[in-house]
C-alpha cells in the first residue's frame, strides 16, 4: 500500500556486454536511469548506436508521416483505442527489422511523391491554359501570330473595358499609318454592359510594334501574355490540351492508387518498425546516461523493491563480470514515487495522479480518498438504470476487449466500482431511469418504495443533511490525516494546534447543534460545547505562538478563529452532492415525462416515445457523468487535499518499450 | 386578474431556462472558440476539448430542470390541468426561479473563458488534463448552489 519501495542500484559491467544489459533493463520496464553523467557527454559505443538509429527513425517518420494519411486500418479505430493490437516479441521485431530495406522502401515513395508533383504541375499549367483558350475562341487565326508573328505582321491580345472599346478603336482609327495596317478584333459579348472585361485582339504590322503597344495601353487595353508553347489556333489548341488533360488525370489518379495500394502494403510493417526503433531510441538514449572507463560501464537506476530479485537474476545470466549493488536511498536522496496499491485501490490511482504524485517519503491518498471519492460519485449521478448501463457497458468492453492497455482499463474499471455505489444510492432514493418506475411500470412501485431509505424529492432537507454530514466526516478525516503526518514527523504542537484544535471545534459544535436539535441525549449538548470551547481555545493560543507582544498575540488569535468562516465554506460545498444527485433524477424525470406526452400522438407515438426515452436517457447518462465525475473529484482536490496533500513528488517513469502501434513483447 | 399568478410563474420558468442558456450558449461558445484553435494544430485533442468546451453546458440544463419543475408544480405537465394560483404565490414562484436565472447566466459565461484558458492549457501540457477540468468546476459550484437554492424554494412553495 501506499508509494512503493525503491532500491537504488549501480550496475557495473564490461563494454561487451552492454546491449544485452540495455535490453534487459528496458524490457523490465522498472528501472528509471538515474543520470550520472552531464548531458552532452555519451559513452561512444552508444553515442554510434543512437545515431545509427536516429537515421532509420528519420526513415521511419517520413513514411509515417506520408503514408498514414492514406492508409486505411481494417480494424476499427475503437477497437484499436481499446487494445485491439498485435502482440509482436521484441526478438520478431528484430527479424523483421534485418529483413526490410526502409531506405529503398522510403526512396520508392519519394520518387513516388516526386513524379506525382510533376503531374500535378503539369496539369495545372495545361488547365490554366485550357481556360485562356477558351476565351480565346474569337480569333481565328494561329496563334503564331501572337507568340512568333510572321514575316510581317503580329499580334497582341489583351482585355479592357467595354467602355473603352470606342476609344480604343478611333485611337487605331484616327492614326492613317494604322488603319491600313491593322486589325482590331473583338469578342463577342453583351453590348449593355459597360464595365464588363472583353478580350481584343489588334493584329498589325511588324513595322510599328512599338507605337502600336503605346497605343493599346494609354486607351486601357492590358496585354495578355500568351505561353509561347501555343502556336495552332485557339480551337487546335484546346483539342490538344483537353486530350493531354485527360491523360495527365489518367496518370494523377493512377500514381495515387499506387501510392495508397503502396500505403496499405507497408503500413503494417512500418508500424511495427516505428515502435522497434522508437524503443530502440529511448533504450540508448536511457542508457547514454551511464559512465563509462575504458572496458566497463557503470549504469544507475531505481528499482522497486519487489521487482529488484527478479531483475538481478536476469543480469547475472548475462555473464559473470556483472557487480549489482542494491541500496536503500540515503536519507538526503529525493527518489521518485511509484502507487503502489492493491487491486481494490488501483483504479483511483489515477485521481492521484491528476492531481500531483506524493513524494516517495509522502503520504499516499488514494486509499483514504477512494471510498470517499465512491460514495460521492454514487451520490451524484444516483441512479439504479443509469448504474445498470454503466455496469453492463463496462463490462461488455471488458470482457471483448481483453488487450486494453493498463492505464485505460483501471480507468473504466474506477467507473464500473463507482457503477455499483450509483446503484446503491439509486436503490436508496428510489430512482430507477429518473421515476420511470411510477411512470411505466406501477406494479412495481411498493418494491421500490420499500427498498427507499431517503426521498430527495420529497424530503431534500434530509439528503442535504446527510451531504453536510458527508463532508463534515471528510474533512475532519483529512485534519486527522494532517494531525497524523504532522507527528510522524515529530511536530506534535503543530499537530495539536494546527488540525486537532480544529478538529475539536468543529466536531463540538456538530455535536452541539445536533444535541439542540433533540437528535443526540441532552448531556452531548455539555461534551460537545467542552470540545468546541477547547478547540478554539488552543486555536486562539496556537495562532499566537511566537509573538511577544501581548496586543498582537490577541488579535492573531481571533483573526486565527474567523478562520472558521472558510470552514463553513469547505462543508456547504458538499450540498452539491444533493444537487448534483437531485439534477440527474429530474432530468431523468423530464424524459420520462416528455415520453409520456409523446405516447399521445396517435399511431406513431408508441415509437417516438421509444426514441425520446431511449435518447434522452443516454444523453442524461453522458452529461451526468461528465458531473459526477468533475464534482466529486473538486471536493477531494479542494476540500480534502486542502487539509492535508500537497503532492509534489516526482513521478516514477521506467525505461519502457515504445507501444504506440503494437504491443510489444519482450 | 386571476391568471395573474399563473402567468408570473410561467415568467419565471421562461426566465430560468432562458438566461441560464444564453449564459451556457456564449460560454459554450467562447470554449469552442478555444478548441477550434487548438485543434487546427493537432486534431487528436478532440475529445478531452470537447469535454472541457460542454462544462459551461450545464447551467443550461440546470434551468431547464428549474423550469420543468416550475412547470410540473403549477399542473401544466400531463393532463391534469394548471392549478390555482393567487398573485402571491405567483409571485413566490417567480422569485424562486431567479438564484439559477441570474447565476446560471453569469457563471456560464466566466465558466466559458475558463474553459477557454484550460484548453489553451492542454494544447502545451496535454498531461494537465485534471487540474484543466477542475479549474472551470471552480466556477460551476455558484451554478450548483444557485440551483440548490431554486429548489429548495421552490419545494418551499405551497401551491394548490
Amino acid at each position: 500500500m501506499g508509494v512503493a519501495k525503491l532500491k537504488k542500484a549501480e550496475l557495473y559491467y564490461h563494454k561487451s556486454v552492454h546491449e544485452q544489459i540495455a535490453a534487459i533493463l528496458q524490457e523490465s520496464g522498472a528501472c528509471q536511469i538515474i543520470s550520472t553523467v552531464e548531458e552532452n557527454i555519451k559513452p561512444a559505443d552508444i553515442e554510434a548506436l543512437i545515431s545509427k538509429t536516429d537515421e532509420k527513425l528519420a526513415d521511419v517518420r517520413y513514411l509515417t508521416r506520408t503514408l498514414s494519411p492514406l492508409y486505411v486500418d481494417p480494424v476499427p479505430a475503437l477497437d484499436r483505442m481499446l487494445g485491439e493490437r498485435d502482440e509482436v516479441t521484441m526478438s520478431e521485431l528484430e527479424q523483421l527489422a534485418a529483413k526490410t530495406d526502409l531506405k529503398a522502401v522510403s526512396e520508392s515513395i519519394r520518387s513516388l511523391e516526386h513524379e506525382i508533383g510533376e503531374v500535378k504541375s503539369k496539369l495545372s499549367e495545361a488547365r490554366t491554359n485550357s481556360l485562356l483558350l477558351s476565351d480565346l475562341k474569337f480569333f481565328a487565326y494561329p496563334l503564331s501570330v501572337i507568340t512568333e508573328g510572321t514575316r510581317t505582321l503580329t499580334a497582341l491580345i489583351g482585355t479592357i473595358k467595354a467602355e473603352n472599346l470606342s476609344g480604343l478603336d478611333a485611337a487605331l482609327g484616327d492614326f492613317s499609318k494604322f488603319a491600313q495596317d491593322s486589325e482590331l478584333i473583338i469578342a463577342p459579348h453583351n453590348e449593355k454592359d459597360k464595365s464588363q472585361d472583353i478580350y481584343a485582339a489588334v493584329i498589325y504590322s511588324r513595322s510599328i510594334d512599338s507605337e502600336i503597344r503605346e497605343v493599346c495601353a494609354k486607351n486601357g487595353l492590358s496585354i495578355i501574355d500568351v505561353p509561347a508553347a501555343l502556336t495552332g489556333t485557339p480551337e487546335e489548341e484546346q483539342g490538344k490540351y483537353s486530350a493531354s488533360i485527360t491523360e495527365l488525370e489518367a496518370k494523377e489518379s493512377e500514381l495515387a492508387a499506387k501510392l495508397k495500394d503502396s500505403a496499405q502494403e507497408n503500413m503494417p510493417a512500418i508500424q511495427k518498425l516505428s515502435d522497434y526503433y522508437n524503443s530502440l531510441s529511448t533504450r540508448y538514449n536511457g542508457m547514454a546516461k551511464s559512465e563509462e572507463t575504458e572496458s566497463t560501464m557503470l549504469t544507475k537506476f531505481w528499482i522497486p523493491v519487489n521487482k529488484s530479485q527478479e531483475l538481478s537474476e536476469k543480469i547475472n545470466a548475462v555473464s559473470t563480470d556483472i557487480e549489482l549493488v542494491m541500496n536503500d536511498p540515503a536519507p538526503d536522496e529525493e527518489p521518485p514515487s511509484l502507487l503502489n496499491n492493491s487491486d481494490t485501490v488501483k483504479p483511483f490511482n489515477v485521481l492521484t495522479e491528476l492531481y500531483s504524485s506524493p513524494t516517495y517519503r509522502g503520504i499516499d491518498p488514494t486509499p483514504l480518498l477512494a471510498p470517499f471519492f465512491w460514495i460521492f460519485f454514487g451520490m451524484c449521478l444516483g441512479d439504479a438504470g443509469y448504474a445498470l448501463v454503466l455496469f453492463g457497458t463496462i463490462m461488455y468492453v471488458l470482457k471483448k476487449y481483453k488487450k486494453l492497455s493498463g492505464g485505460t482499463k483501471e480507468f473504466i474499471r474506477l467507473f464500473l466500482f463507482c457503477s455499483v455505489s450509483t446503484f446503491i444510492y439509486g436503490v436508496i432514493s428510489g430512482s430507477f431511469f429518473g421515476d420511470f418506475i411510477d411512470a411505466f411500470l406501477p406494479p412495481l412501485v411498493p418494491v421500490k418504495n420499500a427498498l427507499m431509505l431517503v426521498d430527495p424529492m420529497k424530503n431534500p432537507m434530509q439528503v442535504l443533511g446527510i451531504s453536510l454530514l458527508l463532508g463534515v466526516i471528510h474533512l475532519m478525516f483529512g485534519l486527522l490525516i494532517a494531525a497524523y503526518d504532522k507527528m510522524r514527523h515529530g511536530e506534535f504542537i503543530d499537530a495539536i494546534g494546527h488540525d486537532i484544535s480544529w478538529f475539536l471545534f468543529i466536531v463540538g459544535l456538530c455535536l452541539l447543534g445536533v444535541a439542540m436539535g433533540g437528535m443526540l441525549p441532552a448531556h452531548f449538548q455539555q461534551i460537545g460545547a467542552a470540545m468546541a470551547g477547547l478547540g478554539a481555545v488552543i486555536i486562539f493560543l496556537y495562532a499566537g505562538k511566537g509573538e511577544r507582544n501581548i496586543f498582537k498575540r490577541i488579535i492573531s488569535g481571533f483573526l486565527a478563529l474567523y478562520g472558521a468562516t472558510s470552514y463553513l465554506g469547505d462543508i456547504l460545498s458538499y450540498s452539491r452532492l444533493l444537487a448534483l444527485g437531485f439534477g440527474s433524477a429530474v432530468i431523468g424525470v423530464v424524459i420520462n415525462l416528455l415520453g409520456g406526452l409523446a405516447s399521445d400522438i396517435p399511431y406513431i407515438g408508441w415509437l417516438v416515445a421509444v426514441v425520446v426515452i431511449i435518447g434522452g436517457h443516454i444523453f442524461s447518462i453522458a452529461i451526468n457523468l461528465l458531473g459526477s465525475f468533475v464534482h466529486p473529484l473538486r471536493l477531494q482536490y479542494v476540500e480534502f487535499f486542502g487539509k492535508f496533500y500537497t503532492g509534489g513528488g516526482e513521478p516514477f517513469t521506467p525505461l519502457t518499450l515504445s507501444q504506440e502501434y503494437v504491443n510489444v513483447k519482450a | 386578474m386571476e391568471l395573474l399568478g399563473l402567468s408570473l410563474a410561467l415568467f419565471g420558468a421562461a426566465v430560468a431556462a432562458a438566461l441560464a442558456g444564453i449564459g451556457s450558449a456564449i460560454g459554450i461558445g467562447i470554449a469552442g472558440g478555444a478548441a477550434a484553435g487548438v485543434m487546427t494544430e493537432d486534431p487528436n485533442k478532440f475529445g478531452s476539448c470537447l469535454i472541457l468546451q460542454a462544462l459551461p453546458g450545464t447551467q443550461g440544463i440546470y434551468g431547464l430542470l428549474i423550469a420543468f419543475f416550475v412547470l410540473s408544480k403549477i399542473g401544466l405537465l400531463g393532463g391534469a390541468g394548471a392549478v390555482a394560483l393567487n398573485w402571491n404565490q405567483g409571485l413566490q414562484i417567480f422569485a424562486s426561479c431567479l438564484p439559477i436565472a441570474v447565476v446560471g447566466w453569469y457563471s456560464a459565461i466566466w465558466q466559458g473563458k475558463t474553459s477557454a484558458a484550460s484548453i489553451q492549457m492542454i494544447s502545451k501540457k496535454p498531461e494537465a488534463m485534471g487540474k484543466a477540468v477542475i479549474l472551470p468546476a471552480m466556477v460551476e459550484t455558484y451554478a450548483v448552489l444557485a440551483l440548490l437554492t431554486s429548489i429548495l424554494m421552490l419545494m418551499g412553495v405551497q401551491v394548490g
